[in-house]
């Protein structure tokens, strides 16, 4: 199959990119990578296993869904509004980080993290969570199931897992309306 | 006037006779047995203890463990639900508790129950149960399984009450259905074929009871002989042809099916549902003499080292530049990033699509419901796994996953028939109903 290049823009992180041409079949990871210099999504398997890898993708209707980057192709993206990690925390006019996210903040509280390579991943899969939650609230009872479902896909080899769970009920238990009583 | 009361008579009569012959039918009158009066003799515990080792492997070769145990459940304790179109059935506990399995069970009892599908006390069984295959089994052979069986830890767990609709939950009534698609005859060696062949024969036929999923069923749901083996749809998915023309289809010579058949995985793609469960719990044990006849039989040779090449791969077929465009886009971003970009597949990760069965199969079913649905990930026997595959039922329109299906079936299965959107979109509808 000869790899010719197409022309492909997207939105990253609110900013407009392209039209650029980029050749096809090219993994979104690369494309991140090695074209927008956005390294934070990170290759651990490369084969859609530990979603490590996984970015924003922002729906039309507003909701959020996550999406592996090593097995999507970056073409896939055309049109669409993506958020990567480097995206998450409020930023100044310089690019200069002011203000973690929630979840970003949780993980660092709780400790949630050792080497911090599926980290990403992970702040990217409780985004989408919690978004979730907003439209579909859950009950107290279920909520560590939910997360814990929600979460399942993503692998990290340093830790129990434990922390990223209580980290994410953290936040859902403190954000009104995510946790119906 | 009198003619007419004749006529009336007539009618009258064979109306009552027809009534008392299924009144007959229905307590049982008619059932015909296989089972000879030998077997009223019960086993002496060391024939029993020399028997089960054997039982061990004709119940592996029989699967029966892979409905007598539920996932998770006590080891030969029943409980997997078992759907069918007029309710569920759940499999039976047959390990020897004497309460809830059949450790009260006499060998004529078991007997009767695995060749003629009638219970301890005479209720007919469901054919969810394969008697109908399973009669076919030598009496030597249902001994040993029968030996293997007493020979397990008693689970004390109780069976669970079927969920079946009227009139379905009548179990009499299959005392009709026996009589229509119980056949009366057992299993007979062919003196004109080979000792594998015939082995092959018995595998196929009795143990392994392929056709109850891939020969399709009659209107009573009896297996359709006159199709045997040509594939029958199951729980939405194609238990394809495996007839000798059907498995060159799709890409087999004797020795690779074997090989399948113990792996699980091949070119020509992996096991998945139903089937995996078949060379998870069964095949993978089989004896390679035992998969070697299966192999033979199934392409009608006398010895599996005469048989046939394989097949050549299909030619690819033209399809439109609307379709490919469309198709090849998808494929590129969704599928090349594990099936690869000329559909070459990464070892232990994902198939390859070039030889893969699935594409050249006829109906497009099989192929739509994994894209849909996805694959969870196997682990293959040895230590052979492949990674699960994502569902892309909200990733692709009903005209997206068309057109990949046209392309890709086109392009290595030599398909050359458009699937269309509704196509897509009865298979959706499908599996909400
Ligand atoms: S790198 Fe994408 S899932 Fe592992
Ligand atoms: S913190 Fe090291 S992999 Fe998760």
């Amino acid at each position: 199959m000869t790899r010719a290049t197409k022309p492909m823009s997207l939105t990253v992180n609110d900013r407009q990119v392209g039209p650029v041409a980029v050749p096809e079949g090219l993994m979104m990871q690369d494309f991140l990578h090695e074209y927008l210099n956005l390294t934070g999504a990170r290759m651990g398997c490369g084969q859609g296993i530990c979603h490590a890898c996984t970015v924003v993708v922002e729906e039309e209707d507003g909701t959020l869904a996550e999406m592996r980057t090593c097995i999507v192709g970056a073409h896939w993206f055309e049109g669409r509004r993506v958020r990567t990690i480097e995206g998450i925390a409020e930023r100044d006019t310089d690019g200069a980080v002011t203000d973690l996210s929630p979840v970003q903040q949780a993980f660092i509280e709780h400790f949630s993290f050792q080497c911090g390579y599926c980290t990403p991943g992970f702040v990217i899969g409780a985004t989408v969570l919690l978004d979730r939650l907003q439209r579909e609230p859950v009950s107290r009872e279920d909520l560590e199931e939910v997360i814990t479902e929600a979460l399942d896909k993503h692998i990290c080899r340093c830790t129990g897992y434990i922390r990223y769970l209580e980290a994410v009920r953290d936040v859902a238990l403190k954000t009104p309306g995510l946790v119906t009583s | 006037m009198k003619k007419r009361f004749v006529v009336f008579y007539t009618a009258g009569v064979v109306l009552i006779f027809m009534f008392a012959a299924a009144v007959a039918v229905f307590f049982g009158a008619f059932q015909s047995s296989v089972v000879g009066s030998e077997v009223e003799e019960p086993l002496l515990p060391d024939e029993r203890k020399a028997l089960a080792e054997r039982g061990a492997y004709v119940a592996t070769a029989a699967d029966c463990y892979a409905c007598h145990t539920a996932p998770g459940g006590a080891p030969w304790a029943g409980g997997l639900p078992i759907e069918t179109p007029f309710g569920i059935i759940y499999a039976t506990n047959i390990s020897p508790d004497k309460e809830h399995g059949i450790g009260e069970w006499t060998r004529a009892e078991f007997h009767r129950a695995m060749r003629d599908g009638v219970g301890k006390h005479g209720a007919p069984l469901y054919p969810a149960m394969p008697y109908v295959s399973y009669r076919k089994m030598t009496p030597e052979d249902v001994d040993a399984v029968y030996a293997y069986l007493m020979s397990r830890e008693p689970m004390p767990v109780a069976d669970k009450t079927n969920e079946l609709t009227f009139p379905f939950n009548m179990r009499r009534l299959l005392r009709f259905w026996n009589l229509l698609n119980l056949p009366g005859d057992t299993f007979q060696a062919r003196d004109d074929r080979s000792e594998q062949w015939n082995r092959g024969h018995y595998v196929v036929d009795a143990l392994g009871h392929c056709g109850e999923c891939h020969t399709p069923r009659n209107v009573m749901m009896g297996m359709k002989e006159s199709a045997y083996l040509q594939g029958a749809v199951l729980e939405g998915m194609e238990a394809p042809d495996v007839t000798r023309e059907g498995l060159l289809r799709m890409g087999f010579d004797a020795p690779s099916l074997a090989h399948f058949m113990q792996r699980g995985v091949s070119a020509q793609g992996g096991m998945t549902g139903d089937m995996f469960e078949v060379v998870h719990f069964s095949t993978q044990y089989m004896r390679q003499e035992d998969l070697d006849a299966m192999a033979a039989y199934l392409f009608d040779v006398d010895d599996i080292a005469a048989a046939e090449e394989p097949p050549p791969q299909p030619e690819p077929v033209e399809v439109s530049a609307e379709i490919a465009a469309s198709a090849r886009g998808t494929y590129l971003n969704l599928c090349s990033g594990c099936h690869g970009a000329s559909g070459e597949g990464i070892p232990h990760v994902a198939v390859p699509m070039t030889t893969n069965i699935t594409l050249r199969l006829e109906d497009p079913r099989n192929f739509l419901q994994t894209v849909l649905h996805g694959i969870p990930e196997l682990d293959f026997p040895g230590v052979e796994r492949m990674q699960p595959m994502p569902d892309f039922a909200d990733k692709l329109d009903d005209q997206e996953l068309a057109d990949l299906a046209t392309w890709m079936r086109a392009r290595w299965g030599g398909q050359g028939s458009d699937v269309s959107p509704s196509d897509v979109e009865n298979l959706r509808r499908e599996a909400h109903d």
